[in-house]
């Protein structure tokens, strides 16, 4: 058995948050989800990956793909190996997709494939250390993920997982926002935002009234979700080494910028305040307490006293940037046979 | 809109969840000793999802409710007294002890009843909110049912009917992974049942049911776009329950997940940590309302156990309605 493996982690729940209600957003159907698996194996297959690692659960992803492995003919495009990391206890939170990461990482995954929104991505980064992450769009806000063919996805990963693309050609590093409040500590890939609820609740943030700051880590001015807000008025690539912090202000702005805060939803928001942020500096969060929102997800409350600070660092995941890859395959001419016939 | 949840509704969500709970251990306590007659199913673990849809809820709205219907009678406010009488087959009950568990009924709270028929809750509240609609009351119906009940006719057929004449419904999917002691996993062929939603043409969202201000928030963007003419809403609840399908239930097909969600997920729990860790409430108004609750439920059973049984005369009242 070769060691060219590739990781697949699914997040079941993924498109199906509070946002389906109180906007028009998309909802990622699990059969869908499964489906995207099976042609990103092909596309293994295609390539030369030896292994497949897929992550377990209980929402039918899985299920799915282990019916779709039965059902298979010889004479089918080949697939590799699959194995499903099962055995893990199942809790159907973002604790089921850490600890698959975690796992994919100690059995030798060379690259790992996320399928899920900003949020699913951002547990993913935090578990994968320096594996590289090709995270693919099956959420809600998908700014980090791409937007992406599964098949052209799966190509890419496994060009990277074999090494028949190095990873000077492959791969870039994201930024990240590190939040501290009291003793926890979390990372954020796209955007912190502070809002004054009072409970993390049904985690989307839809509302601009309950916004008081914001920072990003690249604000992309065709983005969907809280950094489509800074994208229109102080736009930050991902490769600039820098973000981009204001506070959001609904009385008496500087100025309202529309915004597509969420799938469906596009609002007039006012800031004040708009400035770069320098990797290494910790922003001091302004209000006294309230809710931390990390890639447009209530994560974590803090009290009077906490003075939580939001920190920029560009050593972020290494992630399989899918075009830059496809070229070096072109370039390369990895998947071109030359099958030696005469020509004019 | 903001979080905006005063104190003296905290102070309700928490009294509410409480009084189910201490409601249902002691049920369970009390149906070992044989005193109860027929059978009881229980709430216990499922609290914040009654709790956190009813607190949306007022006099204008209606609620249809399962076999595991005592969380949802409180949650709407029915007499806790009354209740523990009718479990008992007692006069003063609900029902006049007609009923018992799964009957329970109270039409001034705007509570359908609980229902032995599993599915039987969601065209009764097609009705109910048809009538809202119609009379421009503003109000909403509210159908609890299980994943079980999920996979009825009645259900998916009312659902459709919601949807087609955009009625002030909302439809709450309790999940608690089992129907009687088959595996919601397996039974459920979408895997998530707020993902039926997309085919009746409303929203369909999934709660971590555990968590009471989770459950508030949806309950209350459903409950405002319902009252507005948005139109019904399916809401997926996913937790455990603490105890068997039924009392006596041997729960062979379950393995460890009642522990783990006991220690790790409860919602009476996860309630007091947060609201006690941003100063919403304190921990002595947190354990005066144990208090009470515990002498409200002390009483009940008292009560019950002194009321008197029907007489055989009994049996023919109450029999046909007048409408």
């Amino acid at each position: 058995m070769g060691d060219a493996i590739v990781g697949v982690v699914a997040n079941p729940l993924s498109g199906r948050d509070i946002r389906r209600l109180v906007t028009q957003a998309t909802v990622f159907p699990t059969a869908e989800k499964a489906s995207m698996i099976q042609r990103m194996l092909a596309a293994f297959g295609a390539v030369g990956v030896h292994r497949a690692l897929l992550s377990t659960d209980l929402g039918g992803i899985s299920a799915g793909v282990f019916r779709a492995l039965g059902r298979r003919r010889p004479g089918d495009p080949p697939w590799p190996d699959v194995e499903f990391l099962d055995g893990l206890p199942i809790r159907q939170t973002a604790a089921d997709t850490a600890a698959a990461v975690a796992r994919m990482t100690r059995c030798g995954a060379r690259v790992i494939v996320c399928l899920g929104g900003d949020g699913t991505a951002r547990v993913a980064a935090a578990a994968a250390g320096d594996v590289p992450l090709l995270p693919v769009s099956t959420g809600t806000n998908n700014v980090f993920p791409v937007v992406r063919e599964a098949t052209i996805a799966g190509l890419a990963a496994g060009l990277v997982a074999t090494g028949a693309v190095p990873p000077a050609d492959a791969l870039t590093r994201a930024k990240v926002l590190e939040v501290r409040a009291g003793g926890r500590v979390e990372t954020a890939l796209v955007d912190v935002a502070v809002s004054t609820q009072a409970h993390v609740a049904a985690r989307a943030v839809w509302d601009p009234a309950t916004l008081t700051q914001l920072f990003c880590a690249f604000a992309e001015p065709d983005a969907i979700g809280l950094s489509s807000i800074l994208g229109q008025v102080a736009p930050v690539s991902r490769a600039q080494q820098l973000g981009v912090t204001a506070l959001i202000q609904n009385h008496d702005p500087e100025r309202k910028v529309v915004a597509p805060i969420a799938p469906g939803l596009v609002v007039p928001v006012g800031i004040a305040g708009v400035r770069p942020m320098t990797p290494g500096t910790a922003y001091p969060v302004l209000a006294d307490a309230g809710v931390l929102a990390v890639d447009g997800e209530r994560e974590l409350t803090f009290e009077p006293g906490t003075r939580p600070a939001v920190t920029l660092r560009t050593d972020g995941p290494w992630c399989v940037d899918v075009p830059a890859v496809l070229a070096a395959s072109a370039r390369l001419g990895l998947l071109t046979r030359d099958q030696g016939g005469a020509h004019g | 809109m903001a979080d905006t949840l005063t104190k003296d509704q905290l102070l309700t969500a928490y009294q509410t969840m409480r009084t189910i709970r201490e409601f249902e251990e002691r049920v369970h306590k009390e149906f070992a000793t044989g005193e109860i007659p027929g059978f009881v199913h229980l709430y216990a673990g499922e609290e914040a999802s009654a709790a956190g849809v009813c607190l949306n809820l007022d006099e204008r709205d209606t609620i249809a409710s399962t076999h595991r219907g005592h969380g949802h009678c409180i949650a709407k406010g029915v007499d806790v007294g009354g209740m523990m009488a009718e479990i008992y087959g007692r006069t003063t009950g609900s029902c006049h002890g007609k009923g018992g568990s799964m009957h329970i009924a109270d039409l001034s709270k705007g509570m359908l009843g609980a229902n032995g028929i599993v599915g039987g809750g969601p065209p009764l509240i097609c009705g109910t909110a048809l009538a809202a609609k119609l009379k421009g009351t503003g109000g909403v119906g509210v159908a609890f049912f299980g994943d079980g009940g999920s996979n009825q006719g009645t259900t998916l057929e009312s659902m459709n009917l919601a949807s087609v004449w955009n009625l002030p419904a909302i439809f709450v999917a309790e999940n608690n992974g089992y129907a009687e002691s088959t595996a919601s996993t397996w039974s459920v062929a979408t895997d998530n049942i707020a993902d039926r939603a997309g085919a009746f043409g409303m929203p369909g969202v999934i709660v971590d049911g555990f968590d009471f201000f989770a459950v508030h928030e949806a309950a209350r963007e459903a409950v405002a776009r319902a009252r507005e003419g948005g139109g019904p809403t399916l809401i997926e609840m996913k937790f455990t329950r603490y105890f068997g399908h039924f009392e006596g239930d041997q729960q062979t097909y379950r393995a460890q997940e009642v522990a783990h969600a006991r220690a790790e997920l409860d919602c009476l729990k996860r309630f007091a940590a947060q609201v006690t860790a941003d100063g919403s409430l304190s921990a002595a108004e947190l354990a005066a309302v144990d208090g009470e609750v515990g002498i409200l439920i002390d009483k009940a059973v008292e009560e019950a156990k002194a009321a008197p049984l029907p007489a055989p005369a009994d049996l023919l009242t109450d029999v046909y309605v007048r409408y």
